[in-house]
């Protein structure tokens, strides 16, 4: 893939491109001891959480609303933290340059390393939260205190559900962290670009609806707007479709199709600009140097 | 070239090896079309930060080895990547004419960059799969074999080196771009990192390796390119130059055709880049 005029072959070269970068992505990821940490470190937050909150010893629903709000903060970050350095790694080390000598495309380079980081993700977090469901899955009881301040009907359902959501909210982060990570020129700047990334999601959505809201944005739309951010989103599903469905809200938290579109949105999104960066940053660089030079 | 009449070959000699500089040469389409040359580039330019590094340099190599040789941030690593297809010209066209193989060119670039984690034979098992080649076949022809099941960042520079040969040299691409593969490495792998990029030659690979070392290139090259400045010096034939600069050995050949007084000289461990002149200020010889 050295240039466009190279044959790059038929779908199944394609999928064997994506499929060795996947492999050899993923048993990067294995061999990483500070993701196991990270895994390790989230079950940890979780189980803690639902242990403090009262709401793991008394059903799903109840667990769950203990968990909403710092899951809103911790996906991301573990999300950022395995996607930071995904699409820099071999940029920097100068290992992309050889690669391009084979026949795999950038798109199958792209797709190998994020399909790979996306089942990364879904054992780091995926994983510890499952278990979490596991264990108030077999210690819950009835708690007549607990469920007045949680009102809901308990279901495993509900906690897979919020476990689907909870990936998509990852799947976002991590595909966005990644494409910021191709753009980045050092191992430094792409933690600055990951901190940008989680800073800006987790804080930046909320505060610039409210500051839409005060600049006269009607309150009607604010379940439209609230979709179009990654947490607005995650948020919305699992208040519409997870702890909502005890009772019959007036009105939507969000759009589902809106919200689901806008976490699909932000992983294609990151998918594709990060798919851009990495294939046009050596045209994008010779272009300047080109005005640079005045050719 | 174009400074330097004798070392002069605008149009495409039997070698396949077409110098451009200044002068016109006769296209890299051409050669890469109807010759044997295998790989051009022409008429290229690169600039770092505003600064020129390769100067309107054409150049095309067909099967054999091929030197390029020059002083530190001559021009060489950068005319190399560019050759490889890895770095993108400011101006100028490359072409390969090997682009029906499955992989048209392998690399080795001057920092053999393999992920740590991985072990030798995993390295280039995973290279394999992308164009059916056996990584235990690869090994065993740079000799490293033994070391198959070492991880890569427990290997020695000389052994990551060879292994970057054996990745380059797979799947037998028709053109191999080695970056300075013996640089830094004991005399004895300096010699087998050589020989084993020259043996592909006879196959009829074109083997284009950058070197300080003139003893090495005196001993295996075929074909001779002086980069000087961001620009050809001298190209052509070893035998041929030496005839037309009326030198005995590729070091004088190299002095004569830069204007220098000392050579390049033996490159030992190391020292590889304590030699010549950077005359490209503040740019790294990329």
């Amino acid at each position: 893939m050295t240039g466009r005029d190279r044959g790059r072959g038929g779908l199944a070269a394609r999928l064997r491109g994506i499929d060795t970068v996947f492999r050899r992505e993923l048993a990067t990821v294995a061999r990483t001891p500070g993701y196991a940490a990270l895994a390790v470190g989230f079950g940890v937050a979780l189980f803690g959480l639902v242990a403090v909150g009262g709401g793991g010893a008394t059903g799903f629903v109840p667990a769950i609303v203990d968990l909403l709000l710092p899951v809103e903060a911790l996906v991301p970050a573990a999300a950022v933290v395995l996607g930071y350095r995904a699409l820099l790694a071999d940029g920097a080390t100068g290992e992309l340059a050889v690669i391009r000598t084979y026949p795999v495309g950038i798109a199958s380079y792209v797709a190998g390393v994020l399909l790979a980081r996306f089942v990364a993700l879904a054992v780091v977090v995926g994983g510890p939260a499952a278990l979490v469901g596991v264990y108030v899955g077999l210690t819950a009881a009835p708690d007549t205190g607990i469920f007045a301040t949680h009102a809901g009907v308990d279901s495993p359902l509900l906690y897979v559900r919020f476990l689907a959501f909870m990936l998509g909210l990852g799947a976002a982060y991590l595909s966005v962290a990644a494409a910021v990570s191709a753009i980045a020129s050092s191992r430094r700047s792409a933690i600055a670009l990951g901190a940008l990334v989680l800073g800006g999601g987790v804080l930046g959505g909320d505060l610039a609806l409210l500051e839409s809201l005060s600049a006269g944005t009607a309150a009607a739309a604010t379940p439209d707007l609230l979709a179009l951010t990654p947490n607005g989103a995650f948020r919305g599903l699992v208040f519409e479709h997870v702890i909502g469905v005890a009772f019959a809200p007036e009105t939507d938290f969000v759009p589902t199709g809106r919200a689901l579109a806008s976490l699909g949105g932000w992983t294609l999104g990151g998918a594709v600009g990060g798919g851009a960066s990495v294939a046009l940053a050596r045209r994008v660089d010779a272009a300047i140097e080109r005005v640079r030079s005045g050719e | 070239m174009s400074d330097e009449p004798r070392a002069s070959g605008s149009a495409s000699d039997d070698t396949g090896l077409t110098d451009g500089g200044d002068g016109p040469t006769d296209g890299a389409d051409d050669t890469v079309t109807d010759g044997n040359a295998l790989a051009a580039v022409s008429d290229v330019s690169r600039s770092y930060g505003g600064v020129t590094v390769l100067d309107g340099v054409s150049l095309s190599v067909s099967p054999g080895v091929t030197a390029v040789v020059g002083p530190n941030g001559s021009g060489k690593s950068t005319l190399l990547g560019i050759l490889a297809g890895v770095i993108e010209p400011t101006t100028g066209e490359v072409r390969h004419g090997g682009a029906d193989a499955r992989k048209p060119v392998g690399y080795l670039p001057q920092r053999v960059p393999f992920r740590d984690g991985f072990t030798a034979r995993e390295t280039l098992a995973f290279y394999g799969r992308l164009v059916d080649a056996d990584p235990d076949a690869a090994l065993e022809r740079v000799g490293l074999s033994d070391a198959a099941d070492k991880r890569v960042e427990s290997l020695s520079g000389g052994m990551r080196r060879l292994l970057g040969i054996a990745q380059a040299l797979l799947g037998d691409p028709p053109v191999a771009v080695l970056d300075e593969p013996a640089s830094g490495l004991d005399p004895t792998m300096r010699e087998r990192a050589f020989r084993t990029a020259a043996e592909r030659a006879p196959e009829g690979t074109a083997v284009v390796i950058s070197s300080h070392n003139l003893e090495l290139v005196e001993a295996h090259a075929d074909h001779l390119v002086v980069v000087d400045r961001g620009r050809i010096a001298a190209a052509g034939p070893i035998d041929r130059l030496r005839a037309d600069y009326d030198v005995e050995s590729v070091d004088e050949l190299y002095r004569a055709a830069t204007g220098r007084e000392g050579g390049i000289g033996t490159e030992s461990a190391g020292s590889a880049d304590e030699d010549g002149g950077v005359h490209v200020t503040g740019v790294s010889d990329r």
